[in-house]
């Protein structure tokens, strides 16, 4: 899959918007509603696992591109 | 030869041609006061020249091709100068000088025949500066008439500059009347061949040895010449008409390649301003691609830094969602228990235990004395059991 694609299908920003918005809903909260919180909490785990998968397709694929910039 | 040949006997027409072959080869300047000058039906003039000393006198004949070509009207007592060479007339037996050229020789002709000759030519505008033509911008077929002897043409190619000039050269007497003759046929030639500029030089001389030069023909010639005329042939006190005559009038063989050189030194130096300007332009170029390869270098390196915060951001997450989770659960657990205690203060089992009854009719609470008679059967709820009783009064609170 190339980087476009990549990003095309998992767009890290939209990932870390989802996050942001979990850890608003857990400050903000003023019903202790823990079920929800759990489901929460699942999704979050799968963002942030997610997340780092691809952040770290971007580094690889950013130091690939450093490489060629400093062969030059 | 007629030593030689002593034995010969020649017809009087055959002595004359013996003669006249001996006398063509006797050229010679002669000078005299013109004595009586008359024209012939064809045009030729038939004149004497005497010796101003002893009177002694020659025919003389100057053909009418060669007499327009001076300019000098022969008239008694002119002196000139004439060149050429004696010739015997077989018809009459008569010798006569057949003059090639002709100038005046008094003191005072050359420059009273010089001021007319300008005052007339002025008047018609032949020299008139509204006439000149500038030179052509980058000349490049150059006609030279000049004398190919001596060390004008060599000035003048020394210094004409490597500019790929197509030079064309005409070699011409520019000394004495005899060079009028040469210098009107290159001229002529020139007419006829594609040029941009055309060069009349030869180096500085006398009145007398330029008088060429103040021809009227040529004079007339050189302001008619269909291109631009550069004359470089010096004077002495008199400007030369033919140089007053040219659209450029120059001192020396030098100046007039120098002029031809002018427009192209400056299309060089132009060129050069131009290249230096272009390098300039490169400079700036580079120093803004440095700049700019700097500035992205920076933002590679922000770009990096930014991966590695958002690293450390997201590896830190997981714990701070278990975290507000866990405290999720611990407010709940403390909802639960307030509740509960809340419940508990208000539980009516535990109203009962401290004396509190429960009383129903048929199973509806009693609240109110209202809707209640007297002999109605009341069930009590107290803490370890139930006891029925019978309304026998009701009394309602005011």
């Amino acid at each position: 899959m190339g980087f476009q694609q990549f990003m095309a299908k998992n767009n890290l920003n939209e990932n870390l918007k989802k996050l942001e918005e979990i850890s608003q809903w857990f400050d903000n909260s003023k019903e202790v509603d823990v079920e929800q919180g759990l489901e929460k909490v699942k999704e979050a785990v799968v963002l942030i696992k997610e997340s780092k998968e691809r952040l770290q397709k971007i580094e690889n694929e950013f130091e690939e591109i450093k490489k060629e910039i400093d062969a030059e | 030869m007629l030593s030689q040949e002593t034995n010969k006997i020649y017809s009087i027409s055959e002595f004359v041609s013996f003669l006249n072959i001996g006398l063509k080869s006797s050229k010679a300047k002669i000078v005299g006061e013109v004595g009586e000058a008359k024209s012939g039906p064809t045009g030729h003039i038939y004149f004497t020249l005497k010796d101003e000393k002893d009177g002694s006198m020659l025919n003389c004949i100057i053909w009418s091709s060669k007499y327009r070509l001076y300019g000098i009207t022969l008239e008694p007592g002119k002196k000139i100068m004439a060149f050429g060479n004696p010739e015997i007339y077989a018809p009459s037996g008569r010798l006569s000088f057949i003059a090639d050229s002709i100038e005046l020789a008094g003191e005072g002709d050359l420059k009273k025949q010089y001021d007319e000759l300008k005052s007339k030519l002025e008047k018609e505008g032949i020299f008139s500066s509204e006439n000149k033509r500038p030179l052509p911008k980058y000349p490049h077929k150059i006609g030279v008439i000049t004398s190919k002897q001596g060390a004008v043409i060599h000035d003048f190619l020394n210094n004409i500059g490597k500019f790929g000039f197509d030079i064309k050269m005409i070699d011409s007497r520019v000394e004495g009347q005899e060079a009028v003759a040469d210098l009107l046929s290159a001229i002529k030639t020139f007419r006829k061949k594609d040029i941009d500029v055309l060069v009349i030089i030869r180096g500085g001389g006398s009145m007398e040895s330029l008088m060429c030069f103040n021809n009227e023909l040529l004079v007339r010639e050189i302001a008619g010449f269909p291109c631009p005329v550069i004359a470089g042939i010096g004077h002495d006190k008199d400007v030369p008409l033919s140089a007053m005559a040219a659209d450029i009038m120059v001192s020396t063989p030098t100046a007039a390649a120098n002029l031809i050189n002018e427009s192209w030194n400056q299309a060089l130096l132009l060129l050069e301003r131009v290249e230096r300007k272009i390098l300039a332009s490169y400079g700036i170029i580079f120093e803004k691609f440095n700049f700019i390869e700097n500035k992205f270098k920076i933002s590679l390196q922000n770009f990096k830094n930014n991966i590695v915060n958002l690293k450390i951001g997201l590896n830190k997450q997981p714990e701070s969602f278990f975290i507000r989770f866990s405290l999720l659960c611990d407010k709940f657990k403390t909802f639960l228990v307030n509740s509960e205690k809340i419940i508990e203060l208000n539980s009516p089992e535990r109203n009962l235990k401290l004396g509190y009854i429960i009383a129903d009719i048929n199973g509806r609470i009693l609240k109110s004395v209202k809707n209640i008679k007297i002999g109605d059967i009341v069930n009590l709820k107290l803490t370890d059991g139930q006891i029925k009783s019978e309304i026998k009064s009701i009394n309602e609170n005011n």
